[in-house]
């Protein structure tokens, strides 16, 4: 292409691009650095070289039992999330359901709906109609909120699958179930994983509904993290913090592996 | 008794009627090709063959059997799709062997047997591990084939099965084609909008147009013998004339062209004398420098040469005709000079 791009929109681009890339890495990199801190209070720049921190949440019940009760909340809300949220995408893209669209904004909805509110909300019935605050209400809670983006990235590549392998499949003796089972669900395999990415990522980090729908004792991670911050702010908030960019970043890496990241937007 | 018996079937999609009333009968071990242009009801017939579209009226029956309310996974048919629909998180051997599992025929080592048998069949030997993605436009579709035809189905369904290729390899598997069909001879329905696919490749061409069949024939016959001007201008784009015709002394018959222009045509089946539509193939015709008797005199318009043919422009008696000719014919001939007109006997259709 000749002279396509002018020079000053290149340039703005670039601009553009850093600042972005500025404001989400440094962040990440002031709290990975304060981590490794020797001194007893959060401070940046971090003020000499230890592991202390990492000993101390490793060792202590607060921080390991918060991170269990997190995995264990994350696994089952990826686990409903996936199950739920395939069966929605499929009856939305192959179903020839009346009313579609409205079901599509409705199973869409708790993208753009306030949390906080969703979170008061779901306290009063689970108080009214239950004992209150539980794992199952938390769980309930987040699968929610991770549903859209599980039905999101199922429909995206179904969506894109040749609906004329179903009926070939049909015509080759497939019932129902057995399409099911070995024609669509396989298709729909790189949107389960990428959705189940989401809804483990997204659950494991949540904090507003997590907070509405906390049980003393047994805290997910994020509010652990909150509640030190609040009251005791020393470094170790800022290792579990980089533990936890590590598992993501992690997650990311083993995806791409698994899927390459092209496949997440095609 | 047809092995293939469609009785009055109609199919509308909200106002839009895809199938008319369509009846038709075909015999065991025939190759029939549905030809039509695109929107003249032929996928659409072929998808109530395989049970995929439910028809508003009239009955399918295979080899005697009503099959009109029966599933598509329970007709034993096989189809091969336009997209050829391959399972892509599968193998070829994979995707080979799938209608074997779903119709639970015979055990794992047949099946493995009968993959090898099919892939054989259509020469994909070495390709049994490789994923669809993997294989070239060509050996998807002999795989999608393979697939259709591996379990025994009793009929065989391919809806344009050759359109996707280029032309070379299309040519080729034309020919494939008729060989794979001389050696099972599966009673097979084929849908194409290409009419050389399908008179080189049927024993039986069925022409749709507008939800309904125009003509059914041998391809010899739809093509000689077209019924229609639709049927005369669909296959091998044909010169169809506003005529006047009426018998002449002696027996035969005279069409004239434009006052004074009169030639010869065989007697038509149709019997009605004045206004006829007459028919003159592009290929029938001769072009020659000089007057020959019983010839008429025309006008050379454009030539254009394409290797062994020259297609042509010919003006007669103020009518246009397209002409097709060997190069050697038409050498040394400019466009505007005066040439004269000659067709075979017989090769004149009155419609």
């Amino acid at each position: 292409m000749v002279g396509g791009v002018p020079l000053a929109a290149k340039a703005a681009a670039a601009v553009l691009v850093a600042a972005c890339v500025t404001f989400m890495l440094v962040p990440l990199a002031v709290v990975v650095a304060s981590s490794f801190s020797a001194s007893e209070f959060l401070v940046f720049p971090p003020r000499g070289f230890s592991l202390r921190w990492y000993e101390e949440i490793l060792g202590s019940r607060e921080y390991t039992g918060a991170a269990w009760t997190s995995l264990r909340l994350a696994a089952v809300v990826t686990a409903l999330s996936l199950l739920i949220g395939t069966a929605v995408a499929i009856a939305l893209v192959r179903g020839r359901i009346p009313g579609t669209r409205t079901l599509v904004a409705l199973f869409l909805s708790p993208l753009v709906l306030p949390t906080i509110i969703f979170g008061i909300g779901l306290l009063m019935v689970f108080s009214h109609y239950g004992d209150g605050p539980s794992f199952t209400a938390l769980a309930v809670g987040h699968v929610v909120v991770t549903l859209p983006y599980v039905v999101r990235t199922v429909a995206a590549v179904l969506e894109g699958a040749d609906p004329s392998v179903e009926e070939a499949a049909r015509t080759m003796g497939a019932n129902a179930w057995q399409r099911y089972w070995h024609v669509v669900i396989p298709q729909c395999r790189a949107g389960m994983l990428a959705g189940a990415f989401f809804a483990f990522n997204i659950s494991f980090d949540e904090a507003v509904i997590a907070l509405f729908l906390r049980v003393p004792g047994s805290e997910t991670l994020p509010l652990t993290i909150y509640s030190k911050l609040e009251f005791s702010p020393d470094p170790s908030v800022a290792a579990a913090s980089s533990v936890l960019i590590g598992l993501t970043v992690l997650l990311v890496v083993l995806m791409e592996r698994a899927l390459g990241i092209q496949s997440l937007t095609r | 008794m047809a092995h293939i018996e469609l009785v009055g079937l109609e199919k509308r999609f909200g106002e839009a009627r895809a199938l008319a009333g369509v009846s038709l009968d075909i015999e065991e071990g025939v190759l029939a090709a549905i030809l039509g242009p695109s929107g003249c009801g032929k996928t659409t017939l072929l998808r109530v063959v395989a049970g995929l579209e439910r028809p508003g009226a009239g009955r399918v029956r295979v080899a005697g059997e009503d099959i009109t309310d029966l599933a598509p996974e329970r007709r034993g048919l096989g189809m091969m799709f336009q997209s050829y629909a391959l399972l892509p998180h599968m193998t070829v051997a994979e995707n080979l062997r799938f209608p074997l599992r779903m119709q639970r025929l015979g055990d794992r080592r047949q099946q493995a047997e009968k993959v090898d048998w099919a892939l054989e069949l259509v020469q994909l030997g070495g390709m049994a591990s490789r994923y669809p993605r993997q294989l070239s436009g060509g050996q998807q579709q002999r795989v999608a084939l393979a697939r259709a035809l591996i379990a025994g189905p009793r009929v065989l369904l391919l809806d344009e099965p050759l359109s996707n290729l280029d032309a070379q390899l299309r040519k080729d598997m034309q020919l494939e084609l008729i060989e794979l069909h001389r050696q099972l001879r599966l009673t097979t329905l084929l849908v194409t909008h290409d009419q050389e696919e399908a008179l080189s490749l049927a024993d039986v061409v069925v022409l749709m147009r507008a939800g309904g069949v125009e003509q059914t024939g041998t391809p010899r016959a739809i093509y000689e013998q077209p019924a229609t001007p639709f049927a005369a201008e669909f296959l091998g784009a044909a010169n169809l004339l506003e005529v006047d015709a009426r018998p002449a002394e002696g027996g035969g018959w005279r069409v004239t062209l434009a006052p004074g222009v009169s030639l010869p045509v065989s007697a038509p089946a149709d019997p009605r004398a004045g206004k006829r539509t007459l028919m003159l193939r592009q290929e029938d015709m001769v072009v020659m420098a000089g007057p020959v008797a019983g010839g008429v005199e025309a006008e050379l318009g454009t030539v254009a040469f394409q290797g062994a043919t020259c297609r042509a422009v010919v003006r007669l008696a103020g009518h246009r005709l397209r002409v097709v000719a060997p190069s050697a014919a038409l050498a040394g001939l400019e466009s505007g000079r005066r040439v004269y007109l000659e067709w075979p006997e017989g090769r004149a259709l009155l419609l």
